[in-house]
C-alpha cells in the first residue's frame, strides 16, 4: 500500500548524482528550481497554516491551560495537565469513548462486509451497472444532518414510519430514540444505510482493478467460487479494503451529525461520542481547557489506532511488490 | 495421455460475430501444435475454447475420447498458460506451484515434493520463497509454466506465453519452452501471433486467418508448399515477394512487368495444372533467398532465369544481405499477414509497392542505385490463382 500516505516531493532539486553537471549550472538551476518551488507552495502553506495548522495548535495549547475567557477573548494561563486529568475522571468522558470505539467497530464491520458483498454483486452486473451504481450512491451523496432529520422522522415515536410499521405487524411500539439500545442500533442502522455504499463503491474500484486472468487461472486450478474468493479475491482486495476501513475509522471516529440531529447525545448520555461531548463540554459548559482536551486527545486516539492498523496490515500484505 | 479433437468448432458471440468458423484440428500425444496468425483471427478464442473459459457455439470439443463441450474448465484435465502469467501475486512461487495440488487437499509432503521437482525442471529452486513482484519477467514465465507442469495435465494450453519477455529473453525461452514440453511429452495447443515462434516451436502449425484455418502441417512444408497466398505471405521473413504475373502461350514464361521468366518443361512436370492457367493472369511467389545472385552458387547447366531490379536499399546483417530492389512488376500484398509484420516480430521488411527483397550472401558485392540480375531457380517458385490465392500446386 504505497499509495498511503506517500505525498508527491515539492518540485524537484537536480540532485541527480548519476549525471554529473558543470557545478556552476547546477547550482543556478537548482535555486531557480527552489525559487519556482516556494514560490507555488507558499499560497497553499500561508491558507494551511492559517486555517489548519493554527486551530489544531491553538486548540492543543488551550487543552494544556488555564484558559479565561473575557470580554477581549482568550487568555491561556500557564501549563496543566489537569484538563486530561480532569477527562480520565469523568464518567461522561469514559463513557464517550466507549461508546464510540464501539459504534466505529460495529459500524465499520457491518459497512465494509455489505459494502463487499454489494461491490461483488455489482461486478458481475453486465446490465444497469451504472444505473445501480447511481442508485447506490444516493444516500452517500445526501447531506448527514439532512439524512438524520429523515431518519428522525422514520424513528418518530408518535408519527414514525417505522413505529406503524411495528405496530401493524404486532411487535408493540418500540421508543426507538428514546431508549438507550434502540437509540444506539438505530443511529448505527441509520449510518451503515448511509455509508455503506461509499465502501461498496471502493471496494468496487478495487475489484475491477484485478485482472480477469486470475480468475481464470483460478478456476483451472480447480477452485470453487468460494475458494476463490478467500483464496484470491479477498487476499488482494485487502489493500482496498484497508483504505475503506481507514477512511471510516477516521469518519466513524468523529461522529457528530447524527446524535446532534438525532438524541442530541440521550437519551441520558448513552448516544453521546466523543464529539459531541467536546462539543457540549466547550460551547454548551463553556469550559474550553477540558472541551479542548476532549478534541485533542479524540485526535490523538484516531491517530494512533490508525497507525496501529497500518502497522499490523503492512506486517501482514509484506511486500507483495508491484 | 490424451489427445485434443475439435471438430467443427465454431465461435459466435452474441453479436453475430463469428470468431472461428468450423476449426478441425487434431492434437496427437506429446505433440506441440502451434496455432499462428494475425490479431483477431481466433486463435485465442480458439485455445480459450479448449480451455473451457469460452463456450462453444457448435461443433465437438474431444479430450481424449471425451466431449468436453460442457465440462467446466476444472474437469477438462488441462493446464494453462496465460499470456500474463496470471501468477497470484499474494503468493510465494511455492505457493503459486502448489494451489492446485492445494486445493486437490493433496498431503503437504507430497506437494512439496512435487513443487520441489517442478521448481528444479524450471530452474526456480531458489526463488521458491519469493513472491511474483519481486521476480524478473522471465522468472515469472517460468512460474506460470511450473503451475501448468505440477498438476501433471494430459493437455497444456499457452496462450502467447512468451509475448511479454523482451526479444533476447523469447528466443531463450522459446527453446526453453520447447524443450520441457519434449520432456514432458504432454499434448500442448500454443498460441502465437509470432510465426519464427510457429516455425521454431511448433511440431505441427495450424494457420488461421478471419476464423478460418487455412492450412496445418509441419513448418517446413508451411514454409516450402504454402496452400495459399495468405500463408504464403505470413510464414517466412522477410516475407515471400509476391508478385502480378501472367502467363504467356501454352505456360512456357510467365511476364514480370515487363521481363519475361521462362518456365522450363521440368516445371510442367512436377506442376502440369500450370497449363491450365496458360494466357492468364496468376500471382508469382518468390522466396527471399530464392534470388540468386553472383556468388550463390548456381549449378552448371541449370534452367535458371534472370530477373533485374533496381536496388534502392542493402541492409547487410552480418550473415546475409537483405537486398530491397524495385521492378516494374506490380507487388501483391498477401491481405493480413502485413498486420502480423507491423507487430514488430518479423525482422527486416521495409518492403513497399514494387519492391521485392532478396536474401544473399554476405560478400556480395551490391550497391543501391545499381541494376541487380537475379537467377531464379524455376523449381522454386511459386504460383497462385489470381483469382482465389489458392495455390496452383499440381
Amino acid at each position: 500500500m504505497a499509495t498511503l500516505g506517500v505525498v508527491p516531493s515539492v518540485p524537484a532539486t537536480g540532485g541527480d548524482a548519476a549525471t554529473p553537471r558543470p557545478a556552476g549550472e547546477h547550482d543556478v538551476n537548482r535555486k531557480r528550481l527552489a525559487r519556482l518551488g516556494w514560490s507555488f507552495s507558499t499560497p497553499a502553506f500561508l491558507v494551511i497554516g492559517a486555517f489548519t495548522i493554527f486551530p489544531i495548535g491553538f486548540s492543543v495549547a488551550m487543552s494544556l491551560s488555564h484558559v479565561n475567557v473575557s470580554g477581549s477573548g482568550f487568555s491561556l494561563n500557564g501549563f496543566t495537565g489537569s484538563n486530561y486529568s480532569t477527562l480520565v475522571h469523568a464518567p461522561q468522558w469514559r463513557y464517550a469513548l466507549g461508546f464510540t470505539v464501539v459504534y466505529t467497530i460495529v459500524t465499520v464491520l457491518v459497512e465494509v462486509i455489505l459494502g463487499t458483498c454489494i461491490a461483488l454483486v455489482l461486478e458481475r452486473l453486465t446490465k444497469g451497472r451504472g444505473l445501480m451504481m447511481a442508485l447506490l450512491l444516493v444516500p452517500w451523496s445526501m447531506i448527514t444532518v439532512i439524512s438524520a432529520e429523515l431518519w428522525g422522522y422514520i424513528y418518530d415515536a408518535s408519527y414514525g414510519v417505522l413505529d406503524q410499521i411495528f405496530h401493524a405487524v404486532g411487535l408493540g411500539q418500540p421508543i426507538f430514540l428514546g431508549t438507550p439500545t434502540p437509540a444506539i442500533v438505530a443511529m448505527m442502522v441509520a449510518d451503515i444505510w448511509k455509508t455503506t455504499p461509499f465502501v461498496a463503491i471502493i471496494v468496487l474500484a478495487g475489484l475491477v482493478m484485478l485482472p480477469e486472468e486470475l480468475y481464470e487461472a483460478s478456476e483451472m486450478d480447480g477452485a470453487s467460487g468460494w475458494t476463490t474468493f478467500w483464496r484470491v479475491t479477498f487476499p488482494l482486495l485487502r489493500p482496498t479494503i484497508a483504505l475503506a476501513v481507514l477512511f471510516r475509522v477516521l469518519q466513524a471516529f468523529g461522529l457528530f451529525d447524527l446524535p446532534f440531529v438525532l438524541t442530541q447525545g440521550g437519551p441520558g448520555y448513552s448516544t453521546t461520542s466523543l464529539a459531541v461531548l467536546g462539543y457540549q463540554v466547550m460551547f454548551q459548559d463553556l469550559n474550553f481547557g477540558p472541551g479542548a482536551a476532549v478534541a485533542t486527545s479524540t485526535a490523538v486516539l484516531v491517530l494512533i489506532g490508525c497507525l496501529l492498523f497500518l502497522k499490523v496490515f503492512r506486517a501482514q500484505v509484506g511486500e507483495e511488490g508491484s | 495421455m490424451a489427445p485434443i479433437t475439435i471438430d467443427k468448432v465454431t465461435k459466435v458471440y452474441p453479436n453475430g460475430f463469428e470468431a472461428v468458423h468450423e476449426l478441425e484440428l487434431e492434437v496427437a500425444d506429446g505433440e506441440f501444435m502451434v496455432l499462428v496468425g494475425p490479431s483477431g483471427c481466433g486463435k485465442t478464442t480458439a485455445l480459450r475454447m479448449v480451455a473451457g473459459l469460452e463456450d462453444i457455439s457448435g461443433g465437438t470439443l474431444r479430450i481424449g475420447e471425451r466431449v468436453v463441450n460442457d465440462v467446466s474448465s476444472k474437469d477438462r484435465d488441462i493446464a494453462m498458460v496465460f499470456q500474463n502469467y496470471a501468477l497470484y501475486p499474494h503468493m510465494t512461487v511455492a505457493e503459486n506451484i502448489g494451489f492446485a495440488l492445494k486445493l486437490r487437499k493433496l498431503p503437504k509432503a507430497e506437494i512439496k515434493k512435487k513443487v520441489e521437482d517442478a521448481a528444479s525442471i524450471l530452474g526456480l529452486t531458489e526463488w521458491l520463497d519469493r513472491k511474483p513482484g519481486q521476480l524478473s519477467g522471465g522468472q515469472r514465465q517460468r512460474v506460470a509454466m511450473g503451475r501448468a507442469i505440477v498438476r501433471e495435465p494430459s493437455v497444456f494450453l499457452m496462450d502467447e506465453p512468451l509475448s511479454n519477455l523482451d526479444a533476447k529473453l523469447r528466443v531463450q525461452m522459446r527453446a526453453e519452452v520447447a524443450r520441457i514440453q519434449r520432456r514432458l511429452g504432454v499434448a500442448t495447443l500454443y498460441v502465437t501471433h509470432d510465426q519464427v515462434e510457429a516455425m521454431t516451436m511448433g511440431d505441427r502449425v495450424a494457420v488461421m486467418r478471419a476464423g478460418v484455418l487455412q492450412q496445418c502441417d509441419n513448418p517446413q512444408v508451411l514454409y516450402d508448399h504454402p496452400s495459399n497466398l495468405f500463408v504464403a505471405g505470413f510464414m517466412g521473413s522477410p516475407a515471400m515477394n509476391l508478385f502480378e504475373a501472367s502467363l504467356g502461350e501454352s505456360a512456357s514464361s510467365a511476364l514480370v512487368g515487363s521481363q519475361r521468366v521462362a518456365l522450363p518443361e521440368s516445371l510442367h512436370t512436377t506442376r502440369p495444372a500450370l497449363r491450365s492457367y496458360a494466357n492468364r493472369p496468376v500471382i508469382l511467389g518468390i522466396r527471399p533467398e530464392d534470388l540468386l545472385v553472383e556468388g550463390d552458387s548456381i549449378p552448371t547447366g541449370s534452367d535458371y532465369s534472370p530477373l533485374e531490379g533496381d536496388i534502392e536499399l542493402v541492409e547487410a546483417l552480418g550473415s546475409e544481405l537483405l537486398v530491397h530492389f524495385t521492378t516494374d512488376a506490380h507487388r501483391v500484398e498477401a491481405e493480413g499477414a502485413r498486420e502480423a509484420d507491423a507487430e514488430g516480430l518479423n525482422a527486416g521488411s521495409l518492403t513497399q509497392g514494387g519492391e521485392g527483397v532478396a536474401r544473399v550472401e554476405p560478400r556480395a558485392q551490391l550497391l543501391a542505385g545499381r541494376r541487380v540480375r537475379f537467377m531464379l531457380n524455376p523449381a522454386r517458385l511459386h504460383f497462385f490463382d489470381a483469382t482465389n490465392g489458392k495455390a496452383i500446386t499440381s
